[in-house]
C-alpha cells in the first residue's frame, strides 16, 4: 500500500542535454512530495524515471527497498496519473477503473465491486456506466485517480493532473487529493509548476532549476527560509537588499539594520514588511497602493535610498495614503550568502 | 447565377456518372448489343451470368482475396503502426518510407516483381499469389491511415495501459484496436475496393482460379455484350455497398 523512495544519484541525459544532475532524493512512505520547478527543471524526467518510463542514464532508483532502476513500468509497485488523465475512450468508467485490476487476473465480479469502490471514493459512483467523454474535467480527473489508485499502488505518481483545470476547481481538487492521500496512505509524488498548489498540498516541496535540486523542504521552510535565490524568487516574490556585517548588525542602504552580521542578500516577502516588526528598515514615502481584497500591495521609497522600491502587503485594516511618510519595519529576515548563489 | 450553379452541379454529376449509368441501363438491354437505342428491359442477361459457372468461381475468387488480404494487410499495417508510434528508433523516418514506398510504384511493376521472385522460390501464379500481391499493394495504405490516426491522446492510453500492468498483446488488443477501431474500418474498407477491383496483379499472378476482372476481360475480348454490361454492374454494386459502409463508419467517428 505504501513505500518509500529513494532515488540515488541519478543522472539523465538527452543526447547532450543533461536534465538531471545526479540527483539524490529519500521520499518517506505515505509523504506527499511536490516537485517544483519551471518548465524544462527536470521535475517531469525524475517523475518518469521514478515510473520506469525512463531509465537513468547513472544512478538507481529503490522503491520499498528494492531496486527498480530497469525494471518495466507494469511490473512496478507505482501507477501515474498523467496530465490529460489519459482514460480510455471505449470504456465505462468502471471498466477504466477496474482495468489494472483486470491485467492482474482479477474475477469480474471482485474487479467490478473494487471499481465501484473507488468511483465511490471519488464521488462517482452514480456515473459508473458512462463513459468519459460524457463526463466534465474534473469528473475525468477523478476517474483518473481512481483508476490509479484502484491497484492499490505503492506510490502514486501525479504530472501535472490539476493543470488543465480552471482555478477555483484546482483549489477544490488540491483538498481532495490531500484527504484522499491522507486516507489511502500511499506515498504521492506530485509535480507542478504552481508553487501555491505546491504549498497547499505538500508535506515536502522539493524545488528544481536546471536538472538540480535546489532547495527541499516542508512548505514553511521552503517558504519562509529560501537556501538559494532561486528558489527564494519561485515561491514568491522577495525585496532584495544586499547587506555586508557591521558590529552586532549589517549595514545596507537603508543604513545599519538590527539582524545577525552576514554577508549577502537580505530577503524579505512582501509581507515580512510592515509598519510594525522585528526591525525597522527606516522611513520610506508611500508611492503608490493597491487594494488586493486580502490586503494592500504597496511600493515603499525609502528615504535613505530613493533608487530602490520596496514592496509591501499591508493588512486590510491599515490605510496607506500616497506621499505618506512612515517608518518600516522587517520580519523573518532570510540572509542569502554570494556563495550559494554562485555554487546554484 | 444560382441557376448557373446549379447547372454546373448537374452537368458535373452527370459528367461522373453517365457512364455508369449508360453501363447500368444496357445491361437490362433486350437485344445482343448494349448500344442504343434501348429495346426495352430484361433479366436475361443477369440470368446468364448469375448461371455461369466459370464467371460465379471468378466471384467467389474475387471475394476471398478481397476479403483476406486486407486483413492480413490491416493486421501487418496495424502492428507496424503501433510499433514505429511507440518508440523511436534509430532510422524511424526510413523504416516508414520503407512501408509507404510500395504506394508509389506502379501495380505493373510491383507484379512484375512479384512473378519474378515467386518463381524463384517456386510459388505458382495462383489466387494465393494474387493475395500475397494485394497485400503488398494494401499494407502501406492500411499503415499511413493507422499511423495517422494514432495521435497523442491514444499515446498517452496506451502508455496509461502499459502502466497499469497490460502485456504488450493486451495493450494492443484492449485499447490500441478498439481505440482505432473508425481508422480499422476505413482501412479496411479502402483495401477491400482496391483488392477488389484490381485487374494487372490478379492478371498477371493468376493462371486458372482467375479473379472477377480477369474473367470481365476475357469475356470482353469475344466482344461487346450486355452481359458484360451486367457483371459490371453487379461489381459496381459491391463497391457502392463498401463505399457507403465506410461513409457510415467515419460518419460515425465524424459524430462522436
Amino acid at each position: 500500500m505504501t513505500a518509500d523512495v529513494h532515488v540515488k544519484a541519478v543522472e539523465h541525459r538527452f543526447n547532450s542535454f543533461t536534465a538531471l544532475h545526479r540527483v539524490d532524493l529519500q521520499i518517506a512512505a505515505g509523504e506527499f512530495i511536490v516537485l517544483l520547478g519551471p518548465s524544462g527543471c527536470g521535475k517531469t524526467t525524475l517523475l518518469s524515471i521514478i515510473g520506469g518510463f525512463l531509465t537513468p542514464s547513472e544512478g538507481q532508483v529503490l522503491i520499498g527497498g528494492r531496486d527498480m532502476t530497469h525494471v518495466a513500468p507494469k511490473d512496478r509497485p507505482t501507477t501515474t496519473m498523467f496530465q490529460d488523465y489519459a482514460l480510455f475512450p471505449h470504456m465505462s468508467l468502471r471498466d477504466n477503473v477496474a482495468f489494472g485490476l483486470r491485467m492482474r487476473g482479477m474475477a469480474k465480479a471482485a474487479r467490478n465491486a473494487k471499481a465501484l469502490e473507488m468511483l465511490e471514493m471519488v464521488g462517482l459512483a452514480d456515473k459508473a456506466a458512462r463513459r468519459p467523454h460524457e463526463l466534465s474535467g474534473g469528473m475525468r480527473q477523478r476517474v483518473a485517480l481512481a483508476r490509479a489508485l484502484a491497484v492499490e499502488p505503492d506510490v502514486l505518481l501525479l504530472d501535472e493532473p490539476l493543470g488543465a483545470l480552471d482555478l477555483k476547481l484546482r483549489r477544490q481538487m488540491q483538498e481532495e487529493l490531500k484527504a484522499i492521500q491522507r486516507r489511502v496512505g500511499t506515498t504521492f509524488v506530485h509535480v507542478t509548476h504552481d508553487q501555491e498548489e505546491a504549498m497547499a498540498i505538500a508535506d515536502r516541496i522539493v524545488v528544481m532549476n536546471h536538472g538540480r535540486i535546489e532547495h527541499c523542504g516542508t512548505p514553511e521552510e521552503v517558504y519562509l527560509t529560501p537556501k538559494t535565490m532561486f528558489s527564494a524568487d519561485f515561491m514568491g516574490e522577495t525585496n532584495r537588499i544586499p547587506v555586508s556585517p557591521a558590529g552586532a548588525g549589517v549595514t545596507s542602504q537603508l543604513g545599519l539594520l538590527a539582524i545577525a552580521p552576514a554577508e549577502g542578500t537580505l530577503c524579505l516577502r512582501p509581507e515580512s514588511i510592515g509598519l510594525t516588526g522585528a526591525f525597522s528598515l527606516g522611513r520610506a514615502t508611500l508611492v503608490e497602493a493597491a487594494f488586493y481584497g486580502s490586503y494592500h500591495r504597496c511600493h515603499f521609497r525609502p528615504l535613505a535610498a530613493p533608487e530602490m522600491l520596496l514592496t509591501a502587503h499591508l493588512p486590510q485594516g491599515e490605510h496607506p495614503r500616497p506621499g505618506a511618510e512612515v517608518e518600516l519595519f522587517g520580519r523573518n529576515p532570510v540572509v542569502l550568502a554570494p556563495v550559494a548563489k554562485a555554487a546554484a | 447565377m444560382k441557376y448557373l450553379s446549379w447547372a454546373y452541379l448537374v452537368a458535373l454529376f452527370g459528367f461522373i456518372l453517365l457512364p455508369v449509368v449508360t453501363l447500368v441501363i444496357f445491361s437490362f438491354q433486350d437485344g445482343r448489343l448494349p448500344v442504343p437505342p434501348f429495346k426495352g428491359v430484361t433479366f436475361e442477361w443477369y440470368a446468364k451470368i448469375l448461371t455461369d459457372r466459370a464467371m460465379m468461381e471468378a466471384l467467389g475468387n474475387s471475394l476471398i482475396v478481397a476479403l483476406l488480404s486486407p486483413l492480413v494487410a490491416l493486421t501487418l499495417g496495424f502492428l507496424a503502426a503501433s510499433g514505429l508510434a511507440r518508440v523511436v528508433l534509430p532510422g524511424s523516418v526510413l523504416m516508414r518510407g520503407l512501408l509507404i514506398a510500395p504506394m508509389t510504384v506502379s501495380y505493373l511493376i510491383i507484379a512484375l516483381g512479384l512473378l519474378q521472385m515467386f518463381n524463384q522460390i517456386g510459388i505458382r501464379p495462383s489466387l494465393l499469389a494474387t493475395g500475397i500481391g494485394h497485400v503488398v499493394i494494401n499494407l502501406p495504405l492500411c499503415f499511413a491511415i493507422l499511423y495517422a490516426a494514432i495521435g497523442e491522446h491514444q499515446k498517452s492510453a496506451l502508455k496509461a495501459a502499459r502502466d497499469l500492468g497490460a502485456r504488450e498483446w493486451q495493450v494492443l488488443w484492449f485499447v490500441a484496436a478498439p481505440m482505432l477501431t473508425p481508422a480499422l474500418a476505413a482501412a479496411f474498407f479502402l483495401a477491400f475496393t482496391f483488392s477488389w477491383d484490381e485487374f494487372i496483379i490478379a492478371f498477371l499472378l493468376t493462371r486458372f482460379d482467375v479473379t472477377l476482372p480477369v474473367e470481365i476481360w476475357s469475356m470482353l475480348r469475344s466482344g461487346l455484350s450486355p452481359a458484360t454490361n451486367a457483371v459490371g454492374s453487379l461489381v459496381f454494386l459491391v463497391s457502392v455497398i463498401v463505399v457507403v459502409a465506410l461513409e457510415l463508419t467515419l460518419f460515425r467517428k465524424g459524430s462522436k
